[in-house]
């Protein structure tokens, strides 16, 4: 393959694919010849196809972000064959969930301290909402963006929406 | 596509590629013949050579572990195009922290209604008499509970955002509290990208007034520390699947996550001001009662 001293050196896909980096290389402004491991990763869970597909559908300024965040995924799948990066979601998922918990009793303190030492003013007040309502709020609004990684329901086909519960 | 002879049809994947489904369809079991886009998302994301190799040195107990996990990463690739799995862990490192903050003010108010309680027992004790012709604690006392916030409003006490929140400004426990919530996003890796996914405003997002982010104060460095510390945690908890909490609805909006981070920063900031005034109010209600002058 010749090389011109005029061209960059070829980016890290193409480095290891072996082919000639062409100036409109789709891999090339995410894959720097600096880090092989990079691509070496994704190449290996995803595949460079795949991974190209996936880049001509997003637009061109989200780019960056979609590698960055594969080349995250593939490396969470080579450490872990099994689980890969969804173990993390389980597992910051219940702690979101003993958090939620842990406030939600600290709340109820809270109350009853406050009902104790105001007794007047608690009828002026809609009480039991706020952690109530904070505990749901927090239900609504915390994990509605995605399902839970265990969910049989989890799936296109359905498009099952579920209204969130309380913890 | 349907087996020659036999009743069981073929599974999605076969289907998928057009190909005679054996019985020995090592993608059978995971892919079930009503739920093609399922297979879709997964073909799409991995492609079936490399769920094979994957699957390849499990052991069957394992497989279907994994296969849950490809499944799910797959449909949240197409749900979210762009930052996937990635983004969700970033939205719950930032939940966290969030609520960390909001246990830590709260834990912090409790506390203060505990020594004004122990207080006003002890006032009570020293100065019986006058207590009781009062009704109240002495003025010294009565100015320096008074001075106290949020002490009279027990609704805003349990709406924790707001309370909490102001507690901290008063306080000044969490001085860098809305600076955190942007240090939050900067300590992230790449955290360009993901400041941009929290201040676009989501127009699929409707349901979302009050997306509490947080992140893990584990979380302060880069992207792959995080996995490092979050891979030793949850390389222990097998298995965990039945545990998930599956009451999560699932949406059919793209980058669902982003934004509205901002919306609930200006409820916030709304919240605290009303809370302010109230106390004020009753500072001022309570100062004239209770004025040594």
């Amino acid at each position: 393959m010749a090389s011109s001293s005029y061209s960059n050196p070829p980016c890290a896909a193409c480095k290891f694919l072996r082919r000639k980096c062409l100036p409109d290389c789709i891999f090339a402004p995410y894959f720097p010849p600096e880090e092989p491991q990079k691509f070496a990763n994704v190449h290996k869970i995803f595949g460079a196809s795949n991974v190209s597909k996936l880049l001509n559908e997003v637009l061109p300024h989200q780019r960056e972000d979609a590698v960055n965040s594969l080349a995250y995924e593939a490396e969470a799948r080579m450490k872990d064959p099994v689980y890969g990066c969804v173990g993390a979601i389980s597992v910051l998922q219940r702690q979101v969930i003993r958090l939620q918990k842990e406030l939600d009793a600290t709340n109820a303190d809270l109350i009853r301290y406050a009902c104790n030492e105001i007794p007047s003013t608690f009828g002026r007040f809609r009480m039991g909402h706020g952690g109530s309502s904070s505990a749901t709020s927090y239900d609504q609004n915390s994990a509605l963006y995605y399902p839970s990684p265990w969910n049989n329901d989890t799936c296109g086909d359905t498009q099952e929406k579920r209204d969130h519960g309380s913890f | 596509m349907t087996l020659k002879g036999g009743t069981s049809q073929a599974c999605a994947a076969c289907k998928y590629r057009r190909r005679k489904c054996s019985s020995k369809c090592p993608l059978a079991p995971y892919f079930l013949p009503d739920q093609p886009k399922l297979f879709q998302n997964a073909h799409k994301l991995f492609g079936v050579s490399n769920i094979l190799k994957i699957l390849k040195n499990l052991e069957p107990r394992q497989k279907e572990e994994a296969m849950r996990s490809i499944i799910y990463q797959s449909n949240i690739r197409d749900k979210f195009p762009v930052h996937g799995c990635w983004g969700i862990i970033c939205q719950l490192h930032y939940q966290i922290r969030q609520a960390e903050e909001e246990l830590h003010a709260v834990h912090s108010q409790l506390d203060m209604y505990k020594q004004y309680q122990q207080h006003q027992i002890s006032s009570l004790t020293d100065d019986a008499p006058s207590q009781l012709e009062l009704g109240m604690a002495t003025p010294s006392n009565a100015l320096s509970i008074f001075g106290h916030p949020t002490t009279p409003q027990p609704y805003n006490a349990v709406t924790t955002s707001p309370v909490t929140q102001q507690h901290s400004y008063s306080n000044s426990n969490n001085a860098g509290y809305s600076c955190g919530y942007l240090d939050s996003k900067d300590h992230l890796g790449n955290s360009w990208w993901v400041q941009h996914t929290y201040a676009t405003t989501n127009n699929n997002n409707n349901n979302n007034t009050n997306p509490m982010a947080i992140q893990s104060q584990l979380v302060a460095s880069q992207p792959l520390a995080i996995q490092q510390e979050v891979v030793q945690d949850y390389d222990e908890i097998h298995p965990f699947f039945d545990t998930i909490d599956d009451r999560q609805s699932y949406i059919d909006s793209k980058e669902a996550y982003e934004s509205s981070s901002e919306e609930s920063l200006k409820d916030t900031i709304q919240s605290i001001e009303q809370v302010a005034e109230n106390e004020l109010k009753s500072a001022a209600a309570c100062f004239s009662l209770t004025s040594v002058n």
